[in-house]
């Protein structure tokens, strides 16, 4: 395909504050897939007003916020912070085993270099054929599995 | 407000245009005073009253998105869309276009998305009014209801959050029909809002500039039909799953 290829991008421009999108890897805040990649997106706008309000209000609202903390509530967000990050820590420790567990399950039947469980992708690699495993619709890739989901409003791929 | 910036920019563009054709020229934009002007703060809630005040209404919008490559070019693209409301809780919305074709569709109870090209689509219980489905959409989904803020009850709350200034443009005709032109300006945002004269102050047209991003891309939305007096079928608010459609599931955020 000549023309630069955006699938599905709309409803994830509507759904994310992208204020600036020049500093983040705006395919990743984009959900976008480009082809070709040298003429990867620097920016778009903020999408409808479905959002815009709702986009300036997370993000000045949080940037205000933060401003008018007071020392203590710092103090006091900084603990929580600190809890929520050892908790984070916790349940990612406890996803990395599950992944693993996961992984090594799979592993028989992965062909390598396939790309990590639970790995999303805005789009399916060429090549895929809908595959039924226990009555759950997947699309076999070459023998890596992917399934579908809504993540907001754009339908991705989750590899299995 | 007698004389609005538009009559004096085209005051001052035939004025110059006549005397100043070789030298290159500006029209300076006149100094707006700061703050929200008292007019376009009427003219806007009006609008949105209005909207409230409509127990059922549809919109066919004509809506335009554009990218701006690392080049520095912008590229447009474009999807039409057609939004019914019943309050107090029903809502579809179908989007066609370059990137997106979707329904959503809200009955009050449940909401689902569709993908008719994937044939794929999600169902999830939602909250039993129009606002709280919004709000639930919005932070447990992340999921954005196409013109979501317009049909909430806090619709005048929400696009005039953090908004710092406002003024009345002018008249304007958009598709034909007779507008007054707002103009307003919040952190990140520009915001104009083009509101139907007379008696019933529909939005006819909106345009976001996003002043942050490199080259300001904007987002805009023309209503290309307002039918305040639609009949919705049965089904309007309903999804039965096509025949070979994929249930999927929404990814935790």
């Amino acid at each position: 395909m000549e023309r630069i290829k955006i699938v599905k991008a709309l409803g994830v421009a509507t759904a994310l504050p992208m204020l600036y999108l020049a500093d983040v890897a705006p395919e990743a805040s984009l959900g976008l897939i480009l082809v070709p990649e040298a003429h990867a997106i620097v920016g778009a706008p903020l999408t409808p007003l479905s959002v815009a309000g709702v986009a300036r209000r997370t993000t000045v609202r949080a940037a205000s916020a933060a401003a008018n903390t007071a020392a203590t509530s710092q103090q006091q967000a900084a603990t929580a912070q600190q809890q929520q990050a050892t908790a984070q820590q916790q349940a990612a420790t406890a996803q990395q085993q599950a992944a693993t567990a996961q992984q090594q399950q799979a592993a028989a039947a992965r062909p390598a270099g396939a790309p990590a469980v639970g790995t999303v992708v805005n789009a399916l690699p060429a090549g895929c054929a809908p595959a039924t495993r226990s009555g759950v619709e997947y699309q076999n890739c070459g023998g890596v599995y992917y399934r579908a989901a809504f993540q907001g409003n754009n339908l991705v791929y989750v590899v299995q | 407000m007698k004389s609005t910036l538009r009559k004096h920019l085209t005051a001052a563009l035939s004025r110059w245009c006549t005397i100043a054709v070789v030298a290159g020229f500006s029209v300076g934009v006149q100094a707006q005073p700061a703050g929200i002007a008292a007019e376009a703060k009427q003219l806007l809630k009006a609008s949105t009253d209005f909207l409230m005040s409509q127990q059922h209404f549809s919109a066919d919008t004509r809506n335009t998105l554009e990218i701006v490559l690392k080049s520095g070019q912008k590229i447009e693209f474009n999807h039409t869309a057609r939004q019914s409301v019943q309050r107090p809780n029903k809502l579809r919305a179908e989007r066609t276009g370059d990137l997106v074709n979707q329904v959503f569709i809200y009955d009050g109870k449940s909401l689902t998305l569709y993908n008719p090209q994937e044939n794929v689509y999600s169902q999830v219980a939602a909250p039993d009014t129009l606002d709280g489905m919004l709000d639930f959409a919005r932070t447990k989904l992340d999921i954005v209801a196409p013109a979501g803020d317009i049909i909430a009850e806090k619709a005048y709350e929400i696009l005039m959050d953090e908004v710092t200034d406002g003024f009345v443009v002018g008249k304007a005709v958009i598709e034909g029909v007779r507008c007054d032109h707002l103009a307003f300006r919040a952190p990140h945002v520009d915001l104009q809002i083009w509101i139907q004269e007379g008696e019933q102050p529909l939005p006819r047209r909106f345009v976001i500039t996003t002043r942050d991003v490199v080259n300001a891309p904007q987002f805009a939305v023309t209503v290309t039909r307002w039918n305040l007096e639609p009949t919705f079928d049965a089904q309007a608010f309903g999804f039965t799953p096509p025949a070979g459609a994929t249930k999927v599931d929404f990814l935790p955020r």
